[in-house]
């Protein structure tokens, strides 16, 4: 996904004079065309993350479309206040490409994991919040932040996710159907989802598959007519089991008095010290296809029966 | 126009900018009168000197963010006199259903540039903006205002680090050096000393001027940036020009009362 959205602005550089992109030391072997294309138009701030974003909103200010690249923790928690007061509360076209989504990263430890990002970036207003799942996503992710002219935070993970799309999908702003079905809907967001695709392999029963790439807003109206004749959503996320996707979709069905199951699978909200890859970490949490299918094939009894 | 009129020009501006600061305050019963009163003689130097703030031509303007936006009252009362601001928007201030809050916004008021108001964030998000119209090539000139106790914000040395590697010579920084902060002297909390030293080490090009001497500050305006961004550390006085404001703590917080009011108004006006 990193690839497909770089190079996307780095095409649409050329001819879009005002794309200005800061890197927070981040990027080797990934942002080396743009910066040698447009020398000018690209600044390694260093290791200073606060400064990074209020920099990026002074070149906004100014009318560059500015796009920011770090590590997840280190363009949003390191410097949230900036993201927050420069950036969210001025409006600024700002786009914060983050990498290392969940525990992408894992075993590098604590520090570098991003499992709270969606449940920090939903508290700020005027944010738009995409997570892709896959390139096609991403593609579609890049292509609305570049028409955007407000802040946007693109959440991904890392390089040579699989695709889960066979085609490119229509928009990124609405909740996407990748396999329609009935009584069961799995709903998930990000690369957790090449998962839930692997989980439901080989099983009968129609469930419906749902991918939620914009996750602030969420257009809940095209989402509940999404849902029709759905009973039990599960949501499959590559973060805190609170505070994200099923948070969200906790509250507006509390919100809208609707009568659907939930089960939220996620990653428990605890400081992580098991070391172990992203796929033994997926597998820890839950979130590894083989867990996921226990589920699905769970639920799909409980509604049988 | 000669340094001596000048001078009396400006005096007279910052006198009445001062009256206006105490009325609001007074009125509005908020804090910072101390912070605001420090700085006017800066602003002054700037809004009716320095910056070329055209209304007929608003792109090309120069660049003024306060960094320290808790001297909100100064910048307000210097953009009511400049005719951004008009009276019943600052008698608001600070009021219910008003539209001047006590720190900045800059949906409020074309003329403020940059919401601020937590330290550290207006000098960085300046620079941004210098660099910006540099790469544009567009001539305008940008200036920021840091406080003395704001320089303590990590932030401001990440940006001290690398802004002269830009070579931002349409840059120009004053800090508002009145060595006091919310609660203590920035010379003794930290080692705040030598201050030119630090931003020469930096590679910036300070220069130090009395903050309420204004030959002194429109000359520093003047002097060279020798191709890197410029910081003119401006020694004042927390409170100037109210013999029992100057110098104290407390006038970070207290409220002008009216009998206060009266007191101070009548130490301006013998000033005028």
């Amino acid at each position: 996904m990193r690839n497909t959205i770089i190079n996307r602005i780095t095409k649409e550089a050329k001819s879009n004079k005002g794309i200005f992109f800061i890197s927070g030391d981040a990027g080797f072997g990934v942002l080396d065309e743009f910066k040698a294309n447009f020398p000018e138009r690209f600044l390694n701030l260093g290791i200073a993350e606060q400064n990074a974003i209020s920099f990026a909103s002074g070149l906004a200010l100014t009318g560059y479309k500015v796009f920011v690249y770090n590590i997840i923790p280190f363009i949003l928690y390191r410097c949230f206040e900036q993201v927050r007061n420069d950036i969210c509360y001025q409006k600024l076209p700002v786009t914060l490409i983050g990498i290392g989504s969940g525990v992408t990263y894992a075993p590098q430890g604590v520090t570098h994991y991003s499992v709270e990002d969606i449940t920090i970036a939903r508290s700020l207003p005027n944010l738009t919040i995409i997570s892709p799942a896959d390139p096609l996503e991403a593609e579609l992710a890049v292509k609305f932040s570049l028409s955007s002219n407000k802040p946007v935070y693109i959440r991904i993970a890392k390089s040579k996710e699989p695709k889960i799309h066979l085609k490119l999908p229509e928009n990124i702003d609405k909740p996407i159907l990748i396999k329609p079905g009935k009584g069961l809907a799995v709903l998930f967001h990000g690369s957790v989802g090449i998962e839930v695709m692997n989980s439901i392999v080989n099983i009968k029963k129609p469930i419906k598959v749902i991918s939620v790439p914009m996750l602030q807003p969420l257009d809940f109206d095209y989402l509940k007519r999404q849902l029709k004749g759905v009973k039990t959503i599960i949501t499959v996320e590559e973060h805190f089991v609170e505070g994200g996707l099923g948070s969200i979709l906790a509250d507006w069905i509390l919100k809208e008095n609707m009568h659907f199951n939930l089960v939220k699978l996620g990653i428990k909200n605890e400081f992580i010290h098991s070391i172990k890859n992203n796929a033994g970490m997926r597998d820890k949490f839950g979130i590894s296809s083989e867990k996921i299918r226990t589920v699905i094939l769970q639920e799909i009894t409980r509604i049988s029966s | 126009m000669q340094m001596k009129e000048l001078d009396k020009k400006l005096k007279t501006i910052s006198d009445n900018i001062r009256k206006i600061i105490i009325e609001v305050a007074c009125s509005s019963k908020s804090a910072h009168v101390g912070s605001s009163l420090s700085c006017v003689d800066i602003l002054v130097s700037l809004y009716f000197h320095q910056l070329k703030i055209n209304q007929n031509n608003w792109g090309r303007r120069d660049i003024f963010v306060l960094s320290k936006a808790h001297g909100a009252m100064a910048l307000y009362s210097v953009l009511k006199l400049k005719g951004f601001i008009n009276d019943k928007t600052l008698k608001q201030y600070f009021q219910n259903n008003g539209s001047l809050p006590a720190h900045l916004d800059r949906f409020t008021n074309k003329a403020i540039e940059v919401s601020t108001g937590s330290l550290g964030h207006g000098f960085n998000i300046a620079l941004g903006m210098a660099h910006g119209f540099k790469l544009k090539g567009d001539k305008r000139k940008v200036y920021a205002l840091i406080g003395d106790g704001e320089s303590q914000e990590g932030s401001i040395w990440e940006a001290a680090l690398f802004a002269p590697c830009l070579g931002l010579d349409n840059f120009t920084a004053i800090m508002d050096h009145n060595d006091l902060q919310g609660y203590g002297r920035p010379t003794e909390i930290c080692h705040f000393e030598p201050i030119m030293k630090k931003w020469e080490a930096f590679g910036w090009q300070p220069y130090r001027v009395n903050g309420h001497n204004f030959s002194e500050i429109i000359s520093a305006f003047k002097k060279p940036h020798n191709g890197r961004p410029k910081i003119i550390i401006a020694d004042t006085c927390k409170g100037k020009g109210v013999s029992f404001m100057e110098n104290e703590m407390k006038w970070h917080y207290y409220i002008v009362t009216d009998e206060l009011k009266e007191k101070a108004l009548q130490e301006i006006c013998k000033g005028i």
